[in-house]
């Protein structure tokens, strides 16, 4: 779960046994689980009853949900179903002190006390050890269906479509823009595509099918695919985040979307606002990112998810602000959890 | 009677009227009165002084002085809260209604900033031309501000599809009691770190106080339907509810009112032409596309019919689904025609509950000889039982305590909360050790002392003092009118007679 960061620990501290359902109700929508159960455990867990976790963070299932929180990783269901900090009904965590902490509860409703849950959501292990979640859970959906619409015209024209598409009532669960060099290995063709989710019940994903083929033309693809997807950065050197206005995304978003380079790809939600740039191990390495997006980085979030080890440390830290640092030492005095994870 | 104003506390006053003006600082007891209680009249604590700043400047200026001084205070939005929160006793009100300021409409991006004085159905009214609205809706809607709704992560009855006040928060300037001033959230994209923003939010005003609110709009659904159906039981109702949510249909609302609250709002002035001999109806509504809006309210109707609906009716138009819901927003204010006081609980439980509890909550109220009007938000299992009665008898103030007493535990021994939208305020602290551990009520305690290290703002709420293994009681008793004391026991809360 380290991503490479520069976590100062002489133990590992593995959680992969802590695992398994600790209540599920299904009337109720809501799933307590430990922390070591992986993704896929609930996927299957939830599908028995029609029902699903709509989180589907990069990378793969294999992943555990303590360690999904603890890094608020999300996917492309984000932008449709909320981050993981919208998910989260409560949890229980370890603090620094080794006190087991109960936040929230397992009711989709709850303002009782001070939101820790939310706190410890994306904390990265630093103030506490997540060791059980209580989730909100979704009925799947009736229809899930997903297409590819080929960018192959100008950019004008694409541009063109992205805003006709994202400004229109429409309401995907999904969508992703990919750069050529990610399109090919997920066999949707040599170029530029924006690949669409849509799910619900028979008549709203008929209508939405209908209504995109209206204004682009659309192929129909496997479900499959977004896994596929989520993958893709799996040997990844570097990754990177770079998000900002989803208005400002819908306009550059195509032009983003080059792709220069086989080690690099990138995908954006344009309604999330964010970019994704996939970096592989190359040779190359005179290459300067940065100016290759053409994007004022004075007007996006920044947030770097995998890197080489080396170049953490010249990073600034994400929790340097006098409150983070409070908070820090508050839940965690002796600093054993996590030291420099978040280049603390 | 005006009683003679302490030397320290004039001294405060005049410094803050330098601040603000003179008009705008509340120092006599008689002016001070109509701020001793919030929406919830079973309690009533007598702030020292009230200071309303007129933009941000002062707001800052105010705390700053505050700190300075090492003076506790409670900030307050509209004072339509349920849980006693925005009461300051002996303390200073920051009043914040007249930060009204729309500061920016992003309207591509779908965002709005605010200051904390907004009034929620303004904000909604204001960015409705531009096919938006924001989301969370509590029934004080008309009333109450964003900021307030930050401080309690207001709910509503449309937050069982959209979500609560935290899903709709993206950044917020909150200047903290010791005046410094710190940017939670981020404006412009994500970024790595704590979500300090989601820790401020529901913090009921012990964090600090935030100067301008980010916030998240929603684009206006394409289609809206709202059903009522009513019932001859109130089981029936219940696991119709049950059966919605089942079915994987995300109503936009599904409210809840029993027989006794249909027939008091319908005796008067928001009658919506409930039928008054139904023991239970269900106000649901749905949006969304048309095309899928239109098969799942077949769907709904079905299932209400199955589980034993006498009729369902579909609103034909806006006027007639305003009128639908104008009697369930205004159904505690129609409760005010039966007895002058009115106590009201928040507790949720599990969906699949909702039968059983609703059952005991009768039962309950017969053991205690108590009418208690059910109005709920039935889609999330956030209840609202809620007792009219006269706080001057003092055998049915206890009864009426007692009954509340035995509601909020059945509801917590079914796996619930003690508050959905409320907050815990004064009301609930009481229950706050049922349902948390000693050591989460102390990392409760940790974070408020890392927001607010002296324990001025809002003090007394929340979490119970004696949870706080650090805090130095000492440290309590500074001079100059920033005592914390405990709040009262909150089972027995004496009538307070209004003053005259």
């Amino acid at each position: 779960m380290t991503a490479g960061r520069p976590v100062r620990a002489s133990r590992n501290l593995s959680l992969r046994d802590d695992a398994g359902v600790v209540s599920y109700v299904p009337g109720d929508l809501t799933l307590t689980v430990r922390a070591g159960t992986p993704l896929s455990e609930i996927e299957r867990v939830t599908r028995e009853h029609d029902q699903w976790l709509p989180l589907d963070p990069y990378g793969s299932n294999d992943g555990t949900i303590g360690a999904t929180i603890a890094t608020a990783s999300a996917g492309p269901l984000a932008s449709h179903f909320g981050l993981p900090r919208d998910l989260v009904l409560g949890l229980e965590f370890v603090n620094g002190r080794g006190d087991v902490v109960r936040a929230g509860g397992k009711v989709v409703k709850n303002v009782a006390g001070f939101d820790l849950s939310r706190l410890l959501t994306g904390s990265w292990g630093s103030l506490g050890v997540i060791t059980e979640v209580t989730l909100r859970l979704y009925a799947r959906p009736q229809i899930d269906r997903s297409v590819v619409v080929r960018l192959e015209g100008s950019e004008k024209e694409s541009t063109a479509f992205l805003h006709a598409f994202l400004t229109s009532p429409l309401s995907p669960f999904s969508v992703e823009l990919l750069s050529a060099s990610a399109a090919r290995p997920l066999d949707l063709g040599s170029s530029q595509v924006c690949l669409v989710r849509f799910g619900g019940n028979a008549a709203a994903v008929d209508m939405q099918l209908r209504a995109l083929s209206s204004i682009a033309r659309s192929e129909e693809v496997d479900t499959g695919v977004w896994d596929k997807l989520r993958s893709l950065e799996n040997d990844a050197e570097g990754v990177m985040r770079i998000s900002g206005p989803p208005a400002m995304f819908r306009g550059v978003s195509v032009h983003m979307l080059f792709d220069e380079f086989p080690w690099m790809a990138e995908y954006i939600n344009p309604v999330r606002g964010v970019l994704r740039l996939i970096v592989h191990a190359h040779d190359d390495a005179t290459a300067d990112d940065e100016s290759l997006l053409g994007v004022d980085p004075a007007f996006v979030g920044v947030v770097f998810e995998t890197l080489p080890s080396r170049v953490w440390q010249d990073l600034p830290s994400a929790v340097s602000d006098a409150l983070s640092q409070r908070i820090k030492r508050a839940y965690d005095p002796n600093n054993v959890l996590n030291p420099g994870i978040l280049g603390d | 009677m005006t009683q003679p104003i302490p030397r320290a506390q004039s001294a405060v006053a005049e410094r803050l009227a330098e601040i603000v003006g003179e008009r705008h600082v509340l120092s006599r007891q008689s002016e001070l009165l109509v701020y001793n209680s919030d929406g919830l009249p079973g309690y009533r604590r007598q702030p020292s002084l009230a200071v309303f700043p007129g933009n941000r400047d002062e707001t800052i200026a105010i705390v700053r002085l505050l700190a300075d001084e090492g003076l506790s205070f409670v900030p307050r939005g509209a004072g339509t809260g349920l849980s006693g929160g925005a009461l300051a006793d002996d303390i200073v009100i920051i009043g914040l209604h007249r930060l009204k300021k729309i500061i920016s409409l992003d309207v591509a991006n779908r965002r709005a900033t605010v200051e904390p004085g907004v009034v929620n159905l303004r904000l909604n009214k204001y960015v409705a031309p531009h096919g938006l609205l924001y989301a969370p809706d509590p029934s004080s809607e008309a009333a109450c501000t964003i900021g307030g709704n930050v401080a309690e992560n207001a709910g509503g009855p449309h937050c069982l599809k959209y979500g609560v006040t935290l899903n709709h928060v993206l950044a917020m300037t909150v200047i903290l009691p010791s005046g410094e001033i710190v940017e939670l959230g981020s404006k412009i994209g994500e970024r790595d770190g704590y979500d300090l923003r989601g820790a401020f939010i529901g913090s009921e005003g012990c964090f600090g106080i935030a100067l301008d609110i980010t916030l998240k709009l929603t684009p206006k659904p394409q289609a809206v339907r709202t059903l009522l159906a009513d019932f001859m039981s109130v089981n029936e109702a219940a696991r119709v509810t049950s059966g919605i949510i089942a079915s994987g249909i995300v109503p936009a609302a599904l409210e809840f009112m029993d027989g006794p609250t249909i027939r008091v709002v319908e005796s008067s002035i928001y009658a919506a032409g409930y039928p008054k001999d139904a023991e239970a109806i269900l106000l649901i509504e749905l949006d969304g596309l048309e095309a899928g809006v239109t098969a799942d309210l077949e769907a709904v109707r079905q299932i209400c019919l199955d589980g034993g609906a006498r009729n369902v009716k579909v609103a034909r138009d806006d006027a007639e689904r305003m009128k639908l819901w104008q009697g369930r927003k205004k159904a505690f204010g129609a409760m005010g025609r039966l007895a002058p006081h009115l106590i009201v609980q928040d507790a949720v439980i599990p969906r699949t509950r909702l039968p059983e509890i609703l059952e005991t909550i009768h039962a309950i109220s017969e053991k205690y000889r108590v009418v208690v009007c059910n109005v709920f938000h039935a889609g999330d299992g956030n209840l609202h039982p809620n007792i009219a009665y006269s706080a001057d008898d003092p055998d049915e103030s206890e009864r009426v305590h007692k009954a509340m007493t035995e509601i909020m535990r059945a509801c917590i021994d079914a796996g619930g909360s003690i508050t959905g939208e409320h907050g815990v305020g004064l009301d609930k602290m009481g229950y706050m050790e049922a349902i948390f551990s000693e050591n989460s009520l102390n990392a409760m305690c940790e974070l408020r002392g890392v927001f607010d290290p002296d324990r001025r703002a809002n003090p007394g709420k929340v979490v119970p003092i004696h949870a706080c293994k650090e805090w130095n009681a000492v440290a309590s008793a500074r001079a100059g009118g920033g005592v914390v004391r405990e709040p009262r026991p909150l089972e027995a809360e004496p009538a307070h007679p209004a003053a005259t």
